[in-house]
């Protein structure tokens, strides 16, 4: 009997791949009221359900906390200034800094281990239910709190809206796998719908195109044979000229529930030095069991289970991570989906520093579709299009080449729109893009609210604030210099020439949010 | 490790939850696609899923139904590259060769993509091009180490270099998977168990399969590789009683072929005979209905088991012309030898050996023929050779 070699027969092959519960969708950070505890919250695909974990996964919470540091250049912005602070970053996290973590695993579907590792008063574990907030004593005398289980999902936005935008053609679509050339189509990217752009331009015939439906299809078309182009030179405008919005501000994620990891943690757990070290970064990491080792029955380690403290680090932090391969990371919401173009070897969590070069070039691109929308509204961009009057399709190969285009767009300060997010007036300087997003880590400052960019709190609309980074912050409307939450403002849009008259992103959450631990709201029921 | 410990009543396997949930979503995703003939998505879904329906139960007729279903999605929809993929992969499967390269132009770019890569390097191996094989795969493998790729690695090592070497790519593409794999993983570990099974290490050849069980329970499979180690242990009783299994839950024509040959081997010849006239019944038909898949087991039967060269040479030299291998030219090579054309005989087992294949078995078949051609030196070389790659190649055996 002959036997070819054949792995595709055993293979779970190109077009059927289900949802992994090892993709992270987002990670949330921000300081309590007292400012003395942090709270981080890791959102991920909720399967197999919603408050049942797969035991086969592995998370990390990485959490570092460090001084605030001014930028040093002062007003010199230029190239070597930024791959200098490139370098910096990329000595900082591969050198000196010392990161602590909380590492989740799961014994059963509702039983999960938590360690934690790195931490100045040592290593210790526990074990607490799923679904259920635990009070977790630490060895110094302090007390954290825990989540793991289902949640509402926290996250609020057009997603279909942010694909149509970036032209992202799987959306809307039939793209298979192998097609990869066909996912960000090569057509301007923009806000305000391209007259002639058959490509992506909403269709009345089909309002639920790309958009998710509850039963889990998306209404997608066939995609036509290239080459994918664009001819034309102007925006698209109805009879009565108005521009036609790529967004129309619903929330995709309405009523689909996450899992998450939260923790509330004393800031004096993290740090000793609580006074020098104002900034808590965190990134988060999702590690899936290899196959060889699922085979192997490894028996609980009595010392993680029955003595929740101490437990030895260095080498079994290795060794446990040696059976897991690291699939996803998470830190800054976008970087994965607007900045690293969602690539696989791109998952470097914080250590995203020679992306750096790719970043410039990337939001420059980006920049090209953007920056002409925002000044057809009447609005002052940072990113220099040459006066364009509509978006144009433009990729760099050189990063010298694009700099140029997007330095002010990388350097700017992000202005606040008030002073909430600096409750204690503190001098502290306002956030640029380069350093938002390199490292790719949520950075949550103790002395703020912690709202984005300061870190991401739960009701942040970040979309909308990540868009605003195009925006010129010199610039003012009706006497105030514009900011991060501007192109929320429904005052704006009343008054802009486009439909539909909405901020690209929802306002809120489409469930309230909790005043108290764990945050993030119960799940729905009866979905996933 | 028993059979009776395999066969006893045991939970649902996870070779039985996943078949379920496979099943569920065909079934689920067909009445989708009634409901809404023009979702191309859930018609992607349906022949992917029942592609992995039939490789899970190993059912020609499953792979007969997504065939007919693949094209009508196709003349429906036009010759996407995921449909067109997947239809050079089903056809891979039945041994259409030429077929496969046909599916893969079928879309403009589809065969410059790294998938149909891997399934021309496939392609290319069955029609002995083995050089071109490697290269194509050490090029792959460059651009991206998936599993996939490094056991096809592997599997051109096993019969074209070191066993060891071969091991050490197993262990590569092993190290590859996530416990969401873990078919994929027992498979693998029937490979590495097969290259020592092909090296007469019986006990290392059994951690390997046991691995692959305890990676993946209660599939059929794994079922046939125990069978097939019983029976050249000499544990006849446990292997015919795995062999039945399989064939009770599979029909697999291949499976009853294999335990009539096992009969025989225990001399229950009249036993055999009727599951011999059942596997060539279910050969024919095949070929009947235009399907070429079986020509190479049509011939090994009429060989031996059924003692009918001409027809042996008839299947053996059809299976050849479509796939110049070593493998065809070998069995080419057997049946014309039982055609008492010696000479013809040993110009194909040259071409064979020619490949540099390292198969004990081949080697014994060479000694074989070479002997009744008179070269006796020769003869006895190769079959000293064989001898030093594995001490027990004339046990009994199901895959070579």
């Amino acid at each position: 009997m002959a036997d070819h070699n054949d792995p595709n027969a055993v293979n779970h092959i190109f077009s059927d791949i289900d949802y992994s519960p090892a993709d992270l969708y987002d990670l949330f950070g921000w300081p309590t009221s007292d400012g003395q505890n942090v709270v981080f919250a890791l959102t991920f695909a909720s399967t197999p359900a919603a408050g049942v974990l797969d035991p086969d996964l592995l998370y990390r919470l990485l959490l570092t906390s460090h001084p605030r540091v001014a930028w040093p250049h002062g007003d010199n912005v230029s190239l070597e200034s930024a791959l200098g602070y490139f370098d910096a970053v990329k000595d900082k996290y591969l050198g000196e800094l010392r990161t602590a973590e909380i590492r989740v695993t799961v014994k059963t579907n509702s039983r999960v281990i938590l360690k934690f590792l790195g931490f100045p008063c040592g290593n210790f574990s526990t074990e607490v239910d799923a679904n259920r907030v635990a009070t977790i004593p630490t060895p110094d005398g302090q007390t954290i709190q825990a989540f793991i289980g289902g949640r509402d999902d926290a996250f609020f936005n057009d997603l279909t809206g942010f694909f149509r935008s970036i032209n992202y053609a799987p959306q809307f679509y039939h793209v298979p796998h192998t097609m990869t050339e066909a996912r960000e189509l090569p057509i301007p990217k923009t806000l305000l719908e391209l007259e002639g752009n058959d490509l992506f331009n909403y269709r009345d015939d089909m309002p639920e195109w790309g958009y998710t439906q509850l039963d889990g299809t998306t209404p997608k078309l066939d995609l036509p044979p290239g080459p994918w182009t664009w001819k034309g030179d102007k925006f698209k405008k109805d009879a009565n000229g108005n521009f036609r919005f790529v967004y129309d501000g619903r929330d995709c994620r309405a009523g689909q529930n996450c899992n998450a990891l939260v923790f509330e943690i004393p800031h004096s757990f993290i740090t000793p030095s609580v006074q020098a070290n104002r900034l808590v970064n965190a990134w988060g990491e999702s590690w899936v069991l290899k196959a060889a080792h699922k085979v192997v029955s490894i028996p609980d380690d009595p010392s993680w289970v029955n003595h929740p403290w101490p437990v030895v680090r260095e080498k079994e932090e290795d060794d446990e991570l040696k059976k897991y391969k690291l699939v996803d990371t998470d830190g800054q919401p976008f970087a994965d989906a607007a900045l690293s173009e969602r690539e696989d070897d791109r998952q470097l969590g914080a250590n995203n520093f020679w992306l750096g070069p790719h970043f410039i070039k990337r939001l420059a691109h980006l920049g090209w579709g953007f920056g002409p929308s925002i000044s057809a509204l009447g609005l002052k961009s940072s990113f220099d299009h040459n006066n364009s009057p509509v978006s144009v399709y433009k990729t760099y190969d050189l990063v010298a080449t694009a700099f140029p285009k997007v330095a002010k767009t990388l350097f700017q300060p992000l202005n606040m729109p008030d002073s909430s997010w600096n409750p204690k007036g503190l001098p502290i300087p306002l956030r640029r893009p380069f350093e938002i997003f390199i490292p790719n880590v949520c950075a949550v400052d103790m002395d703020t609210s912690g709202t984005w960019p300061f870190g991401r709190r739960l009701e942040d609309q970040v979309a909308t604030r990540f868009l605003s980074m195009f925006l010129d912050m010199d610039a003012e409307l009706n006497g105030k210099k514009y900011h991060i939450e501007l192109l929320s403002d429904q005052a704006l849009w009343d008054s802009a020439p486009i439909v539909p008259k909405t901020p690209p992103n929802p306002l809120h959450n489409d469930k309230p949010f909790l005043d108290s631990f764990p945050y993030l709201a119960e799940p729905w029921l009866d979905k996933w | 490790m028993t059979t009776q410990s395999i066969l006893r009543e045991k939970p649902v396997t996870v070779f039985e939850k996943e078949l379920a949930r496979i099943e569920a979503q065909v079934s689920s995703l067909k009445s989708r696609c009634q409901e809404h003939p023009s979702d191309l998505q859930s018609r992607i879904r349906l022949v992917y899923r029942m592609f992995h329906q039939a490789t899970l139960t190993g059912k020609m007729a499953q792979l007969e139904e997504l065939e007919t279903v693949l094209r009508e999605v196709i003349e429906r929809f036009g010759p996407k590259e995921d449909l067109c993929l997947l239809k050079a992969n089903l056809d891979f499967r039945l041994h259409r060769l030429p077929e496969v390269r046909h599916d893969l132009e079928m879309a403009p770019l589809l065969s410059s993509r790294f998938e149909a890569r891997i399934l021309v390097a496939d392609l290319t191996f069955q029609e002995g091009q083995y050089h071109a094989t490697r290269s194509a795969l050490e090029e792959l493998i460059s651009e991206n180490p998936t599993w996939d790729t490094v056991a096809r690695l592997a599997y051109w090592t096993s019969k074209l270099g070191d066993p060891e070497e071969a091991d050490r790519f197993y262990l590569q593409a092993e190290d590859e998977l996530t416990a969401k794999q873990m078919l994929s993983y027992a498979w693998l570990e029937l490979q590495r168990g097969m290259l020592d099974f092909n090296r007469g290490r019986y006990a290392d050849a059994w951690t390997h399969y046991r691995t692959a069980e305890a990676s993946y329970p209660g599939h059929w499979h794994t079922a046939e590789y125990f069978a097939e180690l019983f029976a050249a242990e000499g544990n006849f009783k446990e292997a015919e009683a795995l062999l039945l299994d399989v064939i009770r839950r599979t029909s697999r024509p291949e499976i009853q072929q294999a335990l009539g040959e096992l009969y025989l081997y225990m001399d229950r010849t009249e036993e055999a005979e009727p599951l011999f006239d059942s596997a060539l019944s279910a050969y024919l038909s095949s070929v009947q209905r235009g399907d070429v898949h079986y020509f190479h087991h049509l011939a090994d039967l009429y060989a031996d088991a059924r003692q009918e060269p001409r027809e042996a040479l008839r299947w053996a030299q059809k299976d050849f012309e479509m796939r110049p291998n070593y493998g065809t030219q070998s069995a080419l090579a057997w049946a014309l030898y039982r055609n008492n054309s010696i000479a013809e005989s040993l110009k194909y087992m040259n071409l064979a050996l020619a490949s540099g294949v390292r198969d004990p078995v081949i080697f014994s078949t060479a000694s074989e023929l070479l002997w009744a051609a008179g070269e006796t030196e020769k003869s006895l070389f190769f079959a000293d050779i064989a001898l030093k790659i594995n001490p027990q190649h004339k046990n009994y055996r199901m895959h070579h």
